[in-house]
């Protein structure tokens, strides 16, 4: 709660007569009440930290300076009434300094830490810039990066599921075989079925080997698709 | 002549979230072991195993599929075929519990309409750390009309029950057809496992 200069000169002119400047008396009142810290202090600072309570420490000394002076019967109402005009400017002017500083400090603050954003996302990949939303951004040098599509998963996936179903049925057959139960002239015929959607659609080579029959495996099992 | 391995083949799929034990409760199921090591199915992996029901020896060759969502073009593409789909979550994830609902609607969109489903809320071994009450996992299997266990392919329970009781499922509403050839028949065009084309005569 910051009060005028002016606030205080008024308020005091109402409440007495005393040619004493009104400000400095209320001010000197204030002090004499409130911490004992030395107000003369404000004097000695730079000029670039002075706020606003520094000034109203400055007119209290120089409003008890006054009430000295005037306590031998000078009359420095003039005077006095020009400090306290020359004071009021002087906070005028230092209370605009401090608020100008910290908009500058709350911008250069801002300015700071958008411009760190941006030197983040550049440095988290160029290609930024060209991925929209939905995209993916590929480090070329990342040795586990993406590299195969679907279709190359899902054919090397019915591949190996072929083989295996391949390798149970070979081992099925080996096994009876190897209890004598199969003669070994006639080798059994054994369905496995590994018929995908997409197996139907991609892959003309499991169909030759279907129609054909005639390797090992195709003798041993056939697949089937609708 | 040739020895017949099989009676009928059955299809089944293994669907639900990653890491809620798909693969270890096949691999229980197919070779009575457990691994405590998590790897991730790539894609679509299967096994097989030949059961023994009502007098027929039924080959299960059952589907795993990888539950992570960059494979889901290729698992979808493996409903079709199925027979039988088993859903499992996994009783101290909440979230695998909660994406029930999500993996029901990839059934009715991917899988054929008459496939037989059923709920398997696993890692039931792990009491201490559940989330999912068990009459959760009861009640949507019952909205959704399908059987509900809860197993632990850890401790093994329940693991050969649920696989038996879809086959069970599957096997009632096959067609009863006599084997009246020795031979497998491979070479007519019939239905995949070749009871469908002489039912009903």
């Amino acid at each position: 709660t910051h009060l005028s200069l002016g606030y205080f000169a008024l308020l005091c002119c109402q409440q007495n007569s005393y040619f004493i400047p009104a400000s400095f008396g209320v001010v000197w009142f204030v002090m004499e009440f409130g911490e004992e810290s030395s107000p003369a202090l404000a004097f000695d600072k730079d000029a670039f930290e002075l706020t606003v309570e520094d000034v109203y420490d400055i007119s209290y000394v120089i409003g008890r300076d006054l009430l000295k002076i005037s306590s031998t019967g000078e009359d420095v109402s003039d005077l006095q009434f020009r400090i306290v005009r020359v004071l009021e400017m002087f906070e005028t002017l230092v209370n605009k300094y401090n608020l100008s500083l910290e908009e500058l400090k709350m911008e250069r603050d801002n300015l700071k830490s958008e411009l760190d954003r941006v030197i983040k996302e550049r440095s988290s990949g160029q290609a930024t810039q060209t991925a929209g939303p939905n995209q993916l951004v590929v480090d070329l040098t990342d040795p586990n990066r993406p590299r195969f599509t679907m279709q190359e998963l899902k054919e090397v996936l019915q591949e190996r599921n072929q083989l295996k179903a391949q390798l149970m049925v070979a081992q099925e057959e080996l096994q009876l075989y190897k209890s004598g139960i199969l003669p070994q002239a006639e080798p059994a015929m054994v369905e496995v079925d590994l018929e995908t959607p997409a197996a139907t659609q991609h892959n003309p080579a499991t169909i030759n080997n279907a129609k054909e029959e005639r390797t090992t495996i195709g003798k041993l099992f056939s697949f089937k698709r609708k | 002549m040739a020895k017949k391995t099989y009676d009928l083949l059955f299809k089944l799929l293994l669907i639900g979230d990653s890491g809620v034990g798909k693969t270890c409760v096949l691999f229980r199921f197919s070779d009575d072991a457990f691994n405590t090591t998590f790897i991730s199915t790539i894609g679509i992996d299967f096994k097989i195993k030949t059961v023994e029901l009502q007098g027929k020896k039924i080959k299960l060759q059952i589907w795993d599929t990888a539950g992570q969502e960059r494979f889901h073009t290729i698992t979808t593409s493996y409903y079709r075929g199925a027979m039988g789909i088993m859903l499992v979550y996994d009783i101290t994830n909440a979230k695998s519990f909660e994406n029930i609902s999500k993996w029901l609607r990839n059934i009715d969109e991917h899988a054929n309409e008459d496939v037989e489903r059923m709920l398997l809320g696993n890692k039931c071994d792990m009491e201490d750390k559940r989330v999912v009450p068990k009459a959760k996992g009861e009640q949507i299997a019952r909205e959704h009309g399908i059987r509900f266990f809860e197993t632990s392919a850890k401790a093994n329970i329940n693991i050969e029950k649920a696989f038996l009781t879809l086959a069970e499922d599957i096997l009632r509403k096959t067609p009863v057809k006599e084997p009246n050839s020795e031979n497998v028949d491979i070479s007519s065009g019939g239905g995949v496992t070749g009871w469908k084309s002489k039912c009903c005569s």
